[in-house]
């Protein structure tokens, strides 16, 4: 039945007969020019015959699709593609369609050749700006058919590389084609990326680099020609064409994907696509994508640990990118739902097991990395808001702290220090806002020594400006051989320091008070000091820091309660910080001193000085005078050089402390303020009495000893009172030697005691102790709280 | 639009002499079921007459064409075999909604697959469209080691509100029969939603549809 339209071709209308010449007798022989232009020249000149011609070709071409006559398909292709390409948009309307029609014809064909030029030139024609909107073309099934494309398995690898690279070209031909245009379909729709998106994916997820950390495509001039690598510029242009209402058509399918074909574990290949969308995208969007895939790990809150792991981990690979353009709320927003996520991991697994320590870590990076590129002040926010989701008690019940509690804790002040090492601190006072320093202070105390240690470090980070954290981790007289970085510390800084200087060295006097330190966290706290003197040493603030030194001293002669590997360890830092104190203001008196004292030291008593050590063997505890640093000369040395010291005589941080805290103490008998202004023989020799009797703060505050307090009858304060100035006066007049000579074996004795109940004390749970401070219950496991006191009431 | 467009259609339909190989319905068919059921074989079968021996696992998503002759029509399949296999199943979701028929498969030797129904069942329900024709097909009967009884997938697809059948792709048998049943249910359903409308402008010669192609889309697209 078609034959009669060879026949009768005189009979047929102009553009039918300039089509038909166009074809040769031979398909070999290829599209004939000549003819071509004719037809050409025909359709510019009367345009509106030039659906006409679309259809014809097309109708044409489908007759010799069914008869597989695939040179004069080829052909018929080849001449709409000239037509489209030399035709004004404005007539085109009509004979995109037919050419759309004829691109689905050669697509539906079986034959590899003719799908790839049916997406040649689709492309081709995708590259056209219309000028009419094209409603009535529809691209669904491009898109399918191209996705399915995206996925060839021909047998023939060459042939599937290039079924594939067409697919994505085609893919990339619709995006072009639709995203530009508000009246075509919506490409957004979910419909459509949940096609793109995996076959774009697909593709990418074959490339050799993207199983590898950090490899890079060898030669990127091979792009057209390698699927993973053009698909990957697809994607690119994909999602920088999306707008705000967009990125998660976009994202969605991405997790999905990354989900379905198990690419979580190992990352490598996640953390490529999402760099990839994180650089391509619109910036203003970044913090969607971040958000996308927090939500995901929320979803996946009950796969294995391994995934979440690893989407933390990829989180953290990207949200360094989101950050330098995430403001206001979004940033608090983020922090807080890694923060959440912290929290359900602590309370999801008390028993920290790896993985899920591994998993923690991955979102505490996360958390660091995203702060790491915030602006300054953003991170002083962050470290303000992280510290107010710290749950700490009240300093009476610090133990009350459950164990998910005391985790939490641990978590969060480890997160804290990762974005306080990312902050560089400018003045102190900036960083070291009240509502900032006391919970980080209050954090200093707590029962926990690993977390006191953790709140040294962030105050190590914090504190330090010059680089010099790394010189004073460990302390050492030989300042000289540090080289350290030294500024003359500013006046806002010197302010900050007067103000807030003795909350801070009562935090860190008290921290040190504590007997569950370790050595670590007597170096911690050297440190801490260290970078304090270095960044705030002056004339102003060097009466403050030697009083605390002094204090320190004290507190290793007398203090019954740390062991004495600890006491040698104040004595070393003391020891350190005072040769520090003096070469950072430059007192060479004090230089001389200090030097003097190492001397003497390292002649007699070596383990008085660092490296500090957590056993010592079995040294005496008795300590020589000439070993100590004595008060008065310090005084004498600062004298000279023209400062105030009625200062560093007047108080001490013991007795500061007992007093500030505690003033009822002084009620009650315990002789605390005895050797204010009481002479400068007071700290070497004799002075060390007051404090020997005051008690622990630990054990102050428990009930029993309110309620000892409030039965006690006057009449035994009375007789106590007299013991004590008794006491006094004996101390005050014989020589130190003597007196420690008296004091020492009892020492030893009330130490063995004391340890003994402590082993106690550590066995039995912490809670019921504390329970113990409301008045209802008094617990048997109070009892060793008397056995503390009696003795230590006793010994003198 | 549409008006303009029919407008369009009806003057060139006016002036045509024309004798194409064109269609007046097109159906999109989706083949789900398990890895390894034989979809692939069976469409394979269908389209190309050939049964491919180690035919490999697809991936993604097929594509085929096939045109048939139902009531003196043309009716247009575009078959969709989609990938079995897990990792593929957000792509494949993505076919269903524009489906006219599922073709759910499952293999008649191997219990497994069987009781994976209920799963695409619901994931169906899920992306498909509710109106969508749905068939129960339980392929490999030339296997001599059956585990599922006729009787059995009879049972779930009648319960399921499913159209059944036993097929086997090696042996060609059932399959013609699958799919242009398919294509005669899917006209019926199109001609008594839509086909008055398009039936004036048929103007037939040979006995042949002419070129309204763009209708028959138009009106099987719109029975989802």
């Amino acid at each position: 039945m078609f034959s009669c339209c060879w026949c009768c071709s005189a009979l047929r209308p102009r553009y039918k007969r300039l089509v038909d010449n166009i074809f040769p007798v031979n398909p070999q022989d290829g599209l004939i020019k000549n003819n071509m232009e004719k037809l050409m020249f025909y359709s510019l000149s009367s345009p509106e015959k030039l659906d006409r011609i679309g259809e014809y070709l097309f109708q044409r071409a489908s007759r010799d699709i069914s008869r597989r006559r695939n040179g004069f398909v080829i052909i018929a292709m080849e001449a709409m593609d000239q037509l489209l390409a030399a035709c004004h948009a404005q007539t085109l309307n009509l004979f995109v369609e037919s050419f759309l029609k004829m691109v689905q014809k050669l697509l539906e064909s079986t034959d590899p050749q003719l799908q790839i030029l049916a997406t040649q030139s689709f492309v081709r024609f995708a590259n056209i700006e219309e000028d009419t909107p094209s409603y009535h073309t529809r691209y669904d099934f491009f898109v399918s058919k191209y996705s399915s494309m995206c996925h060839s398995n021909n047998d023939n690898i060459t042939v599937r590389k290039q079924i594939r690279l067409a697919g994505i070209q085609g893919l990339q031909g619709v995006v072009r084609k639709t995203v530009s245009d508000d009246l075509v379909e919506n490409i957004w729709n979910m419909v459509h990326m949940d096609k793109i998106v995996p076959s774009l994916l697909y593709n990418m997820q074959n490339a050799r680099y993207s199983n590898k950390e950090n490899a890079t495509p060898e030669s990127p001039t091979e792009e057209r020609s390698d699927p993973p690598q053009f698909a990957e510029t697809c994607m690119r242009e994909l999602v920088g064409r999306a707008s705000f209402g967009h990125i998660r058509c976009v994202i969605k399918p991405v997790l999905k994907h990354l989900d379905n074909h198990l690419l979580w574990v190992p990352n490598y290949f996640a953390i490529h696509s999402f760099r990839i969308i994180m650089f391509s995208i619109q910036s203003q969007y970044l913090y969607t994508v971040v958000e996308a895939l927090m939500t995901h790990l929320d979803e996946h809150s009950q796969s294995p640990l391994k995934i979440r792991t690893s989407i933390a981990d990829t989180l953290s690979k990207i949200i360094s990118i989101a950050a330098g353009e995430s403001v206001g709320p979004s940033v608090l927003e983020i922090i807080s739902s890694l923060l959440t996520h912290l929290r359900v991991s602590v309370s999801r697994n008390l028993s920290s097991t790896n993985d899920e320590q591994l998993y923690q870590e991955a979102l505490i990076n996360a958390l660091g990395e995203f702060a790491n590129h915030l602006p300054d002040y953003q991170k002083i926010e962050i470290m303000k808001f992280i510290m107010s989701k710290v749950p700490y008690s009240k300093l009476d019940s610090i133990t009350t702290a459950g164990k998910g509690d005391v985790l939490l804790q641990s978590i969060l002040l480890k997160s804290l220090l990762k974005v306080g090492t990312k902050y560089q601190t400018i003045h102190l006072n900036t960083t070291f806002r009240p509502s900032f320093l006391q919970p980080l202070l209050r954090m200093s105390l707590a029962s926990d020594a690993e977390m006191r240690l953790l709140v040294q470090q962030i105050f190590h980070t914090l504190i330090d400006r010059h680089k010099n954290i790394n010189k004073l981790t460990k302390p050492t007289v030989n300042i000289i051989d540090l080289n350290l970085e030294i500024e003359k510390a500013s006046r806002p800084d010197i302010i900050f320091i007067k103000k807030h200087g003795p909350e801070i060295y009562m935090a860190l006097y008290e921290s040190l008070e504590l007997t569950s330190n370790n050595v670590d966290n007597v170096q911690s706290i050297y440190t801490t000091l260290a970078l304090l003197t270095v960044e705030l040493g002056s004339e102003e603030t060097v009466l403050e820091l030697l009083q605390l030194i002094m204090s320190l001293q004290d507190l290793a002669l007398t203090s019954i309660e740390i062991n004495t590997a600890i006491k040698f360890n104040l004595h070393a830092i003391v020891i350190s910080l005072l040769v520090l104190i003096a070469n950072v203001c430059n007192i060479s008196n004090l230089m001389d001193y200090g030097n003097k004292i190492v001397r003497n030291r390292y002649k007699e008593a070596p383990h008085l000085l660092p490296d500090l050590c957590s056993e010592y063997g079995h040294l005496s505890s008795g300590i020589s005078s000439s070993l100590l640093v004595d008060q008065a000369i310090v005084s004498e040395c600062l004298k000279e050089v023209g400062l105030e010291t009625n200062e560093l005589q007047g108080t001490n941080y013991s007795n500061n402390s007992l007093q500030h805290r505690y003033s009822w103490v002084d009620n009650t008998g315990c002789n605390s303020s005895g050797d204010i202004n009481d002479g400068t023989i007071e700290l070497d020799s004799a002075g060390s009495s007051p404090s020997v009797q005051k008690k622990l703060p630990g054990e102050e505050l428990t009930f029993d000893s309110i309620k000892r307090i409030l039965t006690e009858n006057s009449n035994v304060q009375m007789m106590e009172e007299e013991k004590r100035m008794q006491f006094s006066h004996l101390f005050r007049n014989t020589p130190f030697p003597d007196l420690i000579k008296k004091t020492q074996p009892k020492h030893d004795v009330l130490q063995s005691k004391l340890s003994e109940i402590f082993n106690v004390l550590n066995i039995e749970p912490r809670s019921q102790s504390i329970q113990g401070s409301t008045p209802s219950d008094i617990k048997p496991s109070q009892t060793p709280a008397y056995e503390i006191h009696f003795p230590e009431l006793f010994v003198y | 639009m549409k008006g303009l467009r029919t407008s369009i259609i009806q003057e060139k339909k006016r002036t045509e002499f024309v004798i194409m190989e064109d269609y007046k319905f097109l159906f999109k068919v989706v083949l789900v079921g398990n890895a390894g059921v034989g979809k692939t074989c069976l469409v394979r079968r269908f389209t190309q007459g050939l049964f491919p021996p180690g035919q490999g696992a697809t991936i993604g998503v097929d594509f085929m064409i096939k045109t048939v002759e139902v009531e003196n029509e043309i009716v247009k399949l575009q078959i969709w075999d989609t990938a079995g296999q897990e990792r593929f199943r957000s792509i494949t979701q993505s076919y269903y909604r524009s489906a006219h028929a599922l073709i759910l498969v499952y293999d008649i030797s191997c219990q497994p697959t069987f009781d994976c129904l209920p799963d695409w069942l619901r994931e169906i329900e899920e992306y498909a469209s509710n109106k969508v024709l749905r068939i129960l097909v339980g392929n490999k009967i030339d296997r001599e080691d059956r585990e599922i009884p006729t009787h059995v997938g009879e049972d779930f697809a009648q319960r399921h509100g499913m159209y059944f059948l036993e097929t086997s792709a090696k042996e060609a048998e059932n399959v013609e029969r699958l799919f242009m049943e398919i294509a005669a249910e899917l006209m019926e359903q199109a001609r008594c939603k839509e086909l008055p409308r398009y039936e004036q402008n048929t103007t037939s010669l040979n006995g042949k549809t002419t070129s309204i192609g763009d209708a028959g889309i138009c009106g099987c697209s719109r029975l989802s």
